[in-house]
């Protein structure tokens, strides 16, 4: 095992260049044994062009070196960087859902075998279970992955890449954290001190800078190819960080709370007894523009709320918007009613990625662009420029396919689409899920321009800064149901989050009031 | 930690200040392959020319092209609302069958005045089409198995109302008409498939629907929650494509003044190669309609050319099977195919 201060991971004067765009430029970067060295940067700084090229998925210009305890690393290998101890767990971690920790484990490094060819199942499960113990996990190895936690879905990928053939010396973690809400993300964190603690350098890459500010032993920073600073962690105070990621100062996002008292004038939207495959009995009541958050960890129904309201998965309960009943799983409905919804998981549930800009903004409502002969495409330019211009997006181009993009383009290029309709009600799942702090901020300026406007806006959101950041009440989940429902000037993010965290129930007033200060 | 800021500036221009030489280079590259089977298409008609003047240039050889593909381009048509919205329709193939045996069976067995026949036909094919729709739609199985089986369905249904004979006598004349008739030296069934391709490439390009149809294509869980109904959707493509191979088979037994049991089956490859050949063209990715035009002109004067020059009969089979792995190789390659 190497000694702790030891530079496992030396990486000298590495530039890339992309046909005349240059994603990296002279960047010298080290790792120690033992450390956890976070890696910030915005989207497109060049955080990944960096980790792909010591995957060996890229090759670097010429001049550049990389060495692994001492010795080069000959580069453009992913056998060779996987030999010599670098290993990789992406934000997708690539566990195969249906199959148990055992397998993902195995389809790694390759089963055990006997003579002769059949798997030796005993030592398998013996293997399996040791790589997970050494992480402090112990659960049943075979259980399919997909009906475990996030967190232990994230540590299973963590097993699998320290237990692949060979010593690890490195382990990068791309984003480990960004679909985890706060209380997993902790548990997280356990693992990967574990980790380090048995000598391996853990880089540790992240948009989240309480995180890094927390877990972190130094950081490093890029912006625009160039590794601007790296520093020691208890240096650094978080806006200072913000400040070198950005490039320029971010003023603290504050929330021009009014104070108004909504609710003496009608509802926009309205749930009663809204009940889910976990939400059971939920009434919530939205007012015109007011900014209404829901929060909770994974598994407390907080994924639900959002959607069942759109009718985009099945709910039982009544919802009314403006007075009427919204029918159950109509989502077409639902948009013609006035209410709009941006999904979680944009690829999946929002994105036309092989689609332009223009038709991804426009799809949800033609009329305005139909002409006596049809879908107009002048027209159609005219009307997306114009929001990609309102969004700031970039690249303002209409016939760019949206897969070009970076994720928080993409994203601000979905609200566009919903805004265009000029909702009355805009219910928002995860609205910078995977977005970078600049464009986190405008979306979220987005978002508070239409509710001045007098929109009933709802945002579901596992990141607690950004629900205080942005609501004007939150209404804590927890176990299915409503723990508590708190306005926002009572609430700090720490509190927040520890509020997410109470049992079910056994969330008595007494701790709420502790955890207020009240 | 300090930086100049203008080089930090000029790396985020790079995009906008590419020089406007290589810009337009890129343009011209990307025009060159959107258009590369017309060159293709120019390539082999010289070579051919070249190699076998006499024949290959005759004007009976180019207009047996021209009106032979005419079928097959109707075909490949009947495919592409079912492609856009990511499904598949096999049993176009058994549709065209079917209604080339039943149309000669209602004027002849039956005894039915000819347009009454066609009225009929046309019903059988929406029949056939809403159950594809109620099996892929509303039972959820999967496109490619759900119309595998129904070809083979109407496979059956083919033999057991023929009975396995053809019905070569007794169709009148006209009938047969309107589909050997010609204008300009041209055989009705070109001006039937152009019919056929500027209403489908109006409502693609032109209509809500067309749009619709993409993105339902593109990602069917997006296109329902921006407000899409893309069961309707997805039906309608199904309709669709019954109703074009319905009026093929009609066509078909037009033209040939015959009907037999084997009459769609040979189309189905050659379509499904046009098509998805054509995918690669003009609308990079997307099925479109004068994509899979070109891609079945430029098919069947290769075939054509190499048959003339002495190729084995066996030659059809291999060029189509060759195509329709070379058009998904491409799709694959360009990282936009998504229909398998």
């Amino acid at each position: 095992m190497s000694s702790p201060s030891e530079q496992v991971l030396t990486i000298t004067n590495l530039s890339k260049t992309f046909g005349g765009t240059e994603a990296l430029r002279n960047v010298d970067f080290a790792v120690r044994a033992g450390e956890i060295h976070a890696l910030v940067g915005q989207n497109g700084s060049g955080k990944s062009t960096l980790i792909k090229i010591l995957a060996g998925y890229h090759l670097p210009d010429r001049g550049g070196t990389v060495a692994v305890e001492g010795n080069d690393l000959e580069l453009g290998n992913a056998g060779e960087s996987a030999s010599r101890g670098l290993r990789f767990v992406h934000q997708d971690l690539g566990l195969v859902p249906a199959l148990g920790a055992l397998d993902n484990l195995a389809l790694g490094r390759g089963y055990k075998k006997r003579r002769g060819g059949t798997i030796n199942w005993p030592a398998e499960a013996q293997a399996g279970r040791d790589a997970l113990a050494k992480l402090g996990y112990d659960f049943d190895i075979k259980i399919p992955v997909d009906r475990l936690s996030a967190s232990e879905r994230t540590g299973i990928a963590i097993a699998r890449a320290l237990e692949s053939g060979g010593d690890a010396k490195i382990l990068f973690l791309d984003e480990p954290t960004a679909s985890l809400p706060a209380a997993e993300a902790e548990r997280l964190f356990d693992v990967i001190r574990a980790v380090v603690n048995r000598g391996v350098g853990v880089v540790y890459v992240s948009h989240r800078f309480q995180e890094v500010m927390v877990l972190s032993d130094r950081v490093s920073v890029l912006r625009d190819g160039l590794l601007v600073a790296t520093e020691r962690t208890a240096d650094l105070e978080e806006a200072q960080l913000v400040e070198l990621t950005v490039g320029r100062v971010i003023a603290p996002s504050i929330h021009d709370a009014t104070g108004e008292n909504y609710a003496s004038g009608n509802p926009l939207l309205e749930a009663k007894n809204l009940t889910g495959e976990v939400v059971t009995g939920l009434d919530l009541a939205i007012y015109p523009g007011e900014i209404v958050g829901i929060a909770g960890v994974t598994g407390s129904g907080r994924e639900e709320v959002a959607g069942m309201l759109f009718g985009a998965i099945p709910r039982s309960g009544t919802v009314t918007l403006a007075g009427s009943e919204l029918p159950d799983s109509r989502p077409g409905e639902s948009l013609r009613r006035g209410m709009a919804f941006v999904p979680a998981e944009r690829l999946r549930k929002a994105a036309f990625t092989d689609m332009t800009l223009r038709e991804n903004l426009l799809i949800s409502n033609l009329a305005p662009v139909f002409g006596p002969l049809g879908v107009n495409k002048t027209v159609e330019r005219r009307e997306s420029l114009k929001w990609l211009d309102k969004l700031e997006v970039v690249p303002r181009a209409t016939e760019t396919r949206l897969i070009n993009l970076s994720g928080g383009n993409q994203q601000k290029v979905v609200l566009g689409r919903v805004l265009r309709l000029e909702p009355q009600v805009l219910v928002l799942d995860e609205p910078t899920q995977g977005v970078d702090v600049g464009a986190k901020d405008a979306i979220h300026q987005i978002v508070r321009d239409a509710a001045k406007q007098g929109t009933a806006v709802l945002v579901a959101s596992t990141e607690s800064e950004e629900l205080v950041a942005l609501c004007d009440r939150i209404i804590v989940l927890a176990g299915g149901s409503a723990l508590g429902e708190y306005p926002v000037s009572a609430l700090s993010p720490d509190q927040l989050t520890e509020l997410t965290m109470r049992k079910p129930g056994g969330g008595d007033d007494d701790a709420v009031r502790r955890v207020l200060g009240s | 930690m300090a930086e100049d800021p203008t080089t930090a500036d000029s790396t985020k221009g790079t995009e906008s200040q590419k020089s406007i030489s290589v810009r337009f280079l890129e343009r011209l590259k990307k025009a060159v392959w959107n258009m590369s089977l017309l060159f293709i298409w120019v390539g082999m008609v010289v070579l051919f020319g070249l190699l076998e003047p006499d024949v290959f240039l005759s004007t009976v050889t180019l207009r047996s092209v021209l009106a032979d593909q005419a079928i097959t381009a109707m075909m490949a048509m009947s495919l592409i609302m079912p492609i856009a919205s990511n499904k598949f329709d096999l049993s176009v193939a058994g549709m065209m069958g079917l209604s080339a045996i039943l149309v000669a069976t209602f004027i002849v067995k039956v005894g039915m005045p000819w347009p009454l026949a066609i009225l009929l036909t046309l019903l059988c094919g929406l029949i056939v089409g809403g159950i594809n729709v109620f099996v892929v739609v509303h039972l959820k199985i999967n496109s490619f198995i759900a119309t595998l089986a129904t070809l083979s369905i109407l496979g059956a249904m083919i033999q057991w109302i023929s009975d396995g004979d053809q019905i070569a006598e007794g169709i009148p004349s006209s009938f047969k008409e309107f589909g050997r008739r010609q204008f300009f030296n041209i055989p009705l069934p070109v001006f039937y498939m152009l019919a056929i391709a500027l209403v489908l490439a109006y409502v693609l390009d032109f209509r809500q629907f067309g749009r619709y149809l993409y993105a339902t294509g593109s990602n069917e869980d997006a296109a329902r929650l921006a407000g899409v109904n893309t069961r309707k959707v997805s039906s309608i493509a199904l309709m669709v494509s019954a109703t074009i191979a319905t009026i093929v088979g009609i066509v078909f037994t037009m033209r040939i003044g015959a009907a037999s049991i084997d009459v769609g089956m040979p189309y189905l490859l050659p379509s499904f190669a046009a098509t998805f050949l054509g995918a690669t063209q003009f609308k990079e990715g997307n099925v479109n309609v004068p994509g899979t035009i070109v891609a079945v002109y430029v098919l069947a004067t290769g075939v054509k050319g190499v048959q003339l020059m002495g190729a084995p009969y066996w030659i059809e089979d291999l060029f189509f099977g060759l195509a329709l792995l070379i058009a998904v190789g491409l799709a694959v390659r360009s990282g936009r195919q998504r229909s398998m």
